[in-house]
């Protein structure tokens, strides 16, 4: 599972938002995540590819953001 | 500041028999008992007592997934039940044209609070041996979770307070919502009282006070039994009740329809012992209720107990009734609901005083079950043991009385 996968099964999950909707110029809050549920949503990425975000992250605003900050993670942590 | 009347006009609840007040009602008058066995998987001794429980209370259906995925089942059960009663009092969710709902409130009862989401941090933590559990835990498990997400849900601007004083919990809550109306402080006040007691820790806490009715699948539905000679104590179940407390003369003018009156309350402590109840701490509360309600003990037709099956609990509220209402005692319609719809802690008062307000409402006194032999220690009250049906109340009080010697009373009277 890629990260834009995971995030739309997520939102599904959580929200109902259709996956259709969940691409990557949407903006996260605009599909209703709000702070907490972001805190959710890096819980759970941190749960399932065994990355650990940094405190000091910068919030990403969009779908495309908080996935292009998923797959660097991972391809750090594969290379390490 | 001249006091105002304070009405009653909505009702809300999640019941362990399915539908809303109305329903609950006709079933305590039918005898109905919804207590039940409760079994679980849990390790390393599965849970297998009466309990009762809300089997149709399915929170993602009633609230959404987004909002019931943010909330703890005692949270849960408590917006279910006030989004009831706030539809029941005819107000929309969002604040209407010219609505200012800026010293509109909550006050909610709960005795614990986010048990569940706790524990199952906990089992995350120790029995997973994982090192860290949801981020929302926090906010899933705080005490004023449930009235915080009221306060959300209905754009209230006022007060939001959770009182957690066991199980006298909601009657606080109610109690301290009517007086801000009183006093003209708040125009309206959404109060009840919510919890969810079935948290494998909890229940295990309960039995270690050797307070819990035991049963089996044959005597589950006739565990507690309030007042009775043989009674071996009370049984926990979940629940959730909410009341609109509202300016009389504002619920007249908007032709609101009103369920009743509440017209006295009145908290005391025993100071005495943290479980073992006082005669003279509920023999003031009842009296100062009384007092606050310019009421006598001739005026009361009806009491609902707090009534909960223990051997001392129940001996020591027949006493006090029986010091405060003198030689009327023995005609005073006594009840224990609790042997039907079991004992939801925090959410109790909120729901015995629905009870109380339909029975005045509908002039019908549902019964203590399962009374076939009064414990004379509880004697010298008129213990209703079948339902009455066509009776013509004037006023009635409820009665909880909490662990910590907590006392609370709430007084209503027929809508006139």
């Amino acid at each position: 599972m890629d990260s834009l996968d995971l995030i739309r099964e997520f939102l599904h999950d959580r929200l109902g938002v259709a996956p259709e909707q969940v691409v990557p110029e949407a903006a996260l809050a605009a599909l209703g995540v709000d702070s907490l549920m972001m805190l959710e949503l890096m819980f759970e990425f941190e749960d399932r590819f065994g990355i650990t975000l940094s405190k000091n992250l910068k919030t990403p605003k969009t779908i495309g953001e908080m996935s292009a900050l998923m797959d660097r993670l991972r391809r750090e942590k594969s290379a390490s | 500041m001249s006091q105002r009347r304070v009405a009653v006009t909505g009702l809300g609840m999640v019941s362990p028999y399915g539908a809303g007040p109305a329903d609950f009602f006709a079933r305590l008058l039918a005898g109905e008992s919804a207590v039940r066995m409760l079994r679980t998987d849990d390790a390393p001794r599965p849970l297998n007592l009466p309990f009762v429980t809300c089997p149709a209370f399915d929170p993602e259906t009633t609230l959404g997934r987004p909002l019931a995925g943010t909330m703890d089942r005692f949270a849960q059960l408590a917006m279910a039940a006030a989004f009831d009663a706030w539809a029941d009092a005819g107000f929309e969710r969002a604040a209407a044209d010219g609505e200012d709902r800026d010293t509109w409130g909550v006050a909610w009862g709960t005795a614990l609070g986010g048990t569940l989401a706790y524990e199952k941090g906990y089992r995350e933590l120790w029995q997973k041996g994982r090192e860290r559990i949801s981020p929302l835990s926090v906010v899933l498990g705080m005490n004023n979770a449930a009235n915080a997400h009221i306060s959300i849900q209905l754009a209230l601007g006022g007060v939001s307070m959770s009182h957690t004083v066991a199980c006298a919990s909601s009657a606080i809550a109610i109690g301290e919502a009517f007086r801000r109306v009183r006093s003209g402080e708040a125009p309206v006040m959404l109060t009840g009282g919510s919890d969810a007691p079935q948290a494998y820790g909890v229940v295990r806490a309960w039995e270690a006070l050797r307070v819990m009715a035991g049963g089996d699948e044959t005597t589950a539905a006739s565990a507690c039994r309030p007042f009775h000679a043989d009674r071996n104590g009370l049984v926990l179940g979940e629940g959730g009740a909410a009341l609109v407390l509202e300016d009389w003369e504002r619920a007249v003018a908007r032709g609101a329809r009103i369920h009743g009156e509440i017209v006295g309350y009145a908290s005391t402590c025993d100071h005495s012992h943290l479980v073992r109840p006082e005669i003279t701490g509920q023999v003031r509360a009842l009296r100062a209720t009384l007092a606050d309600a310019g009421l006598t003990p001739t005026d009361i037709d009806y009491v609902n107990a707090h009534g909960t099956a223990t051997v001392e609990g129940d001996s020591t509220e027949a006493a006090a009734l029986r010091e405060v209402f003198g030689e009327r005692a023995s005609n005073l319609a006594v009840s224990a609901t609790k042997s039907m719809h079991g004992h939801q802690l925090g959410a109790a008062g909120a729901i015995e005083a629905i009870i109380t307000l339909l029975a005045l409402r509908d002039g019908a006194i549902p019964p203590t079950a399962h009374l076939d032999a009064v414990d004379p220690a509880c004697a010298g009250l008129d213990h209703v043991t079948a339902a009455r049906r066509d009776q013509p109340l004037r006023a009635a009080l409820s009665n909880s009385f909490a662990f910590g010697g907590s006392n609370a009373v709430l007084a209503f009277r027929t809508v006139r």
